[in-house]
């Protein structure tokens, strides 16, 4: 099995400061390893660490120990041209399709944008774009080229964004909750589209979402992390089937309507 | 079907002979007082531009050379006479427009440039950078302007271009303080966060992400700086600093005040137009500086007292005539309510035509997709609907009482004691500046002593589930689900007989939702008040409920007991809906999305309004727009294919 991601012991924890934006939460000693054209789902609550993983795998945090490999080059120490570089072959998608799309660019400008950044000429980009928004089943494409963001709805932003990252041939996409601001009819269209994009393209997908049922929707592999660790990692029916640890049990339980017991109450003095 | 036109007008008019008050209707269209300023303040800008540019054209003579004798009074030749030189006054201050406005116009530029320089390097690159050079424009705002330009420019010497730097220098400290902010905002948005992601160079990002979405408040800022600057030239012209061959506005009250203009009649036509068209400057900068910034940050356009509209109550005796008589034990009957948003492009029917009930106790789920119109029906349940937006017809009978009838201060003394209402994401909008304790204490004081209140907030808050050494807590301190909590407790705290609760669960974890969820189940089992829980996501919901309302494009198109609906849904959306759920233990199976998307409301499809995503659309569903049938013991769909069965 060649990796396209690997992740060796990552660490990374923030000082808390006044005024520092959106406060990420920590990480410690998190271990996996993503597959060409695997998709892995990265499952727990808020603050449990899961987008700061997903922004390291990116390169956008340094972690403070251990390595992040990608497609064979190690992330850390990489010059700045060459980080970026790397990251070209990467790409993220964001959960609120409102936020991630520049209101001021033509559709066809933020699809291209990947391109426009690699360097091609804007003659190069014209086919592609079509291409990329057929595959998200925005057709005809030339009916959504010159338009605007705040011309679309919700579910087609997001395929927008699809479209944005498949347009590069990224090699990994980091999904951080893709589907939790859309309207659950719109939900299936979109992990459909991933899990075509795996297919058809073999680009790997590290899918970050709270919701369990999500992820084994879409998922070969689960990993459930907690207070910054990675409690369990494996194929999306064992870790529902047999769940090993008691926290992931409790998110199960959650899901089926149980109500929460006495282990809530020690939970709420936690948070 | 969309209404036709003449009949809106028609109820339009009859609203307004019942209730002029009310009858907003078209108030949108009209202009903002930002706005009209704006347009005055581009006026007076345009008309001293072309006398500036037209000097030549209008002075009647060279301003720099004797015309007349010294100190004549205005006559047919001088129309605001001459000064000491026997100069034309009037062609001075023609000629002084051009100064004025070049130095004003130019320094804001410059200290335009210099500000967004600024605010990009220390807004973008964070850090120390941006500590030093912050504290530079902390240091440069706390000078006062006067004093410093004054000594600036004593010591730079005198000149046109002089001037402009030294004015530049000393007022780009505020745009740089308030773009920088900007910056810090457009840093934080996602697609600047992708390009970042994506591998683009910090000069793309800067040129395409964040540079575009400066623009607005560039152009305010401009403009507020060349009000500053204007003001600045004629304070230094007037105290002799400026170049005194340039004929500027400020020279020319320099020269009067050194001629003691003031001390004879000449003040009038020697002080006192200079004085004006600066005075008409500044007000042009000032006036299409704040249209300006209202356009470039629209929050600024809607009035945030404006009243809550209600029209056309008389309507509900003739299209709600079918008033049945709600049960004894009915909270809140609503029948047959419309509300509309008017929009440039028509009126859009937002929610049409809905009736339901909601029993004491009952826990009732009101589910569908967005823009299905659940938003503005809790708003409307509420009166709390905000212009464009306005309540067209129907009833709302909160314990045997319409609402629609009662006056906006009735309707004050109802919100929050008897029906409370947990908005969309309030969680995220609580006063950041007091405690958890002081905000439900706050609102337990509506009906309570101060003292009491606080006695109130301590219980409320320890009943939700915050232990003891949280409640003297922040609100940025708590986790999400801690402060849904507190938003609980704030909406329970006058007891209120009907809770409406926006999308409480949206934006929690699985477990959390789940805590959520019990809590407010909980809290009906002890007050016995009925709930009315919002939410996009049915099967959450679903489960606890006792009743559920199912809601699209507008109507409600299917309701009945939870259990019934859940176990046998009658209408194909609320079988969509359901099945576009991915299941956690169940087989793992391909899900079927709904195909398209809700309908625009503006002309919705005629017939069903599903029919164009059902997948079971007959020909009659193209044609016939079906009301609610039974289908069942409590149970009813809006669908043909269920009547037919």
């Amino acid at each position: 099995m060649t990796a396209v991601l690997e992740l060796r012991d990552v660490s990374k924890s923030f000082a808390r400061r006044a005024g520092a934006q959106a406060a990420l939460a920590a990480v410690r000693d998190v271990s996996m390893q993503i597959a060409a054209a695997e998709i892995v789902g990265l499952v727990g609550e808020s603050g449990a660490g899961k987008s700061t993983l997903g922004r390291i795998a990116l390169g956008l945090e340094q972690p403070e120990a251990g390595h992040v490999v990608f497609d064979g080059v190690h992330l850390a120490g990489l010059p700045s041209r060459e980080l970026r570089r790397q990251r070209q072959r990467m790409h993220l998608i964001f959960q609120d399709p409102y936020d991630s799309l520049h209101p001021g660019m033509r559709i066809a400008e933020i699809v291209a944008e990947p391109l426009r950044i690699a360097g091609l000429p804007p003659a190069a980009r014209v086919a592609p774009v079509s291409e990329a928004l057929l595959e998200v089943d925005l057709t005809p494409p030339t009916r959504y080229l010159r338009r605007f963001p705040h011309e679309l709805s919700g579910g087609q932003r997001q395929r927008v964004a699809l479209a944005r990252a498949l347009i590069g041939q990224p090699r990994l996409v980091v999904a951080d909750e893709p589907t939790s601001m859309l309207d659950v009819s719109l939900r299936v269209g979109i992990l459909d589209l991933i899990a075509r994009m795996r297919t058809r393209h073999g680009v790997a997908f590290l899918f970050i979402t709270h919701d369990l049922a999500v992820a084994r929707y879409v998922s070969d592999r689960i990993g459930v992390m907690r207070a910054g660790q990675l409690i369990a990692l494996g194929p999306a029916e064992q870790i529902i089937a047999q769940p090993q640890h008691a926290y992931i049990r409790q998110l199960i339980a959650a899901s089926q309507g149980i109500p929460p017991e006495a282990a809530a109450l020690e939970h709420i003095k936690e948070d | 079907m969309k209404q036709p036109l003449e009949v809106t007008q028609a109820s339009y008019a009859q609203g307004e002979a019942v209730q002029p008050a009310h009858a907003s209707r078209w108030r949108w269209r009209r202009p903002t007082v930002g706005i009209l300023l704006g347009w005055l303040g581009a006026t007076i800008l345009l008309a001293l531009l072309l006398v500036a540019l037209g000097a030549p054209l209008i002075a009647p003579y060279d301003p720099q050379l004797p015309s007349g004798l010294p100190y004549a009074a205005p006559s047919a030749q001088h129309l605001l006479g001459t000064n000491d030189l026997g100069q034309d006054i009037f062609s001075e201050l023609v000629y002084g427009a051009r100064i004025s406005l070049t130095i004003g116009m130019l320094a804001a530029l410059f200290a335009l440039v210099i500000g967004l320089i600024v605010a990009l390097v220390a807004g973008y690159s964070g850090g120390t950078l941006d500590s030093v050079l912050m504290r530079v424009v902390d240091i440069t705002l706390a000078f006062p302007f006067l004093p410093l330009v004054i000594v600036l420019a004593a010591f730079l010497g005198r000149g046109l271009f002089t001037t402009v730097i030294v004015i530049a220098a000393v007022i780009w400290a505020r745009p740089a303080r308030v773009l920088r902010s900007q910056v810090l905002k457009v840093r934080a948005f996602q697609h600047v966060r992708a390009a970042e992601a994506m591998g683009a160079a910090t000069p793309y990002i800067l040129a395409r992400h964040v540079l575009p979405r400066l623009t607005p408040l560039c152009i305010a800022q401009f403009v507020r700086a060349a009000t500053i600057a204007v003001l600045l030239e004629a304070s230094l012209a007037f105290l002799g600093l400026n170049d005194p061959t340039l004929p500027s506005w400020g020279t020319m009250l320099f020269f009067a005040n050194t001629h003691n203009a003031f001390l004879t009649s000449a003040w009038r036509w020697w002080i006192l137009p200079p004085g004006l068209a600066l005075t008409a400057s500044v007000l042009g900068f000032a006036f299409l500086g704040y249209a300006i910034e209202e356009w470039a940050d629209p929050r600024l356009k809607s009035a945030p007292g404006s009243a809550p509209t209600v029209r056309a109550d008389s309507q509900s005796a003739t299209d709600g005539a079918r008033l049945e008589p709600a049960a004894a034990d009915t909270v809140l009957a609503v029948r047959k309510l419309r509300v509309e948003y008017d929009t440039p492009d028509g009126v859009v029917r937002a929610v049409d035509g809905v009736s339901f009930d909601i029993q004491q106790g009952r826990v009732v789920g009101l589910v569908g997709e967005s823009g299905c119109g659940k938003s503005t029906l809790t708003m409307a349940l509420l009166r709390l609907l905000r212009r464009p937006g306005y309540l067209a017809g129907g009833s709302l009978l909160l314990n045997g009482r319409d609402m629609c009838r009662l006056s906006a201060n009735e309707m004050i003394a109802l919100r929050g004691r008897r029906i409370s209402l947990i908005p969309q994401s309030a969680m995220n909008a609580l006063n950041p500046s007091l405690t958890v304790h002081q905000q439900v204490a706050e609102s337990a004081a509506l009906t309570r002593s101060r003292e009491q209140a606080r006695a109130r907030a301590h219980e409320l808050l320890a009943l939700v589930g915050i232990p003891d050494s949280r409640h003297a807590a922040y609100p940025h301190e708590l986790s999400g689900g801690m402060r849904q909590r507190v938003v609980i407790a704030m909406a329970i705290s006058n007891e209120p007989r009907l809770l409406i609760a926006d999308e409480p669960l949206t934006g929690l974890d699985v477990l959390t939702q789940e805590r959520i969820l019990h809590l407010l189940l909980d809290l009906r089992a002890r007050f016995g008040m009925a709930i009315l829980l919002v939410s996009h996501d049915l099967p959450l919901v679903g489960r606890v409920v006792d009743d559920l309302l199912v809601m699209y494009a507008g109507r409600i198109v299917e309701a009945g007991r939870a259990r019934e609906v859940l176990d046998a849904p009658r209408h194909p959306y609320t079988r969509a809906l359901l099945e576009a759920f991915p299941s956690l233990l169940g087989p793992r199976r391909r899900l079927e999305s709904i195909p398209g998307e809700p309908p625009d409301l503006l002309s919705p499809p005629a017939g069903c309004r599903f029919h164009p995503r059902c997948p079971r659309a007959t020909a009659e569903c193209l044609q016939i727009d079906p009301p609610l049938f039974d289908v069942g013991p409590g149970q009813q769909a809006a669908c043909l294919l269920e009547q037919a069965r």
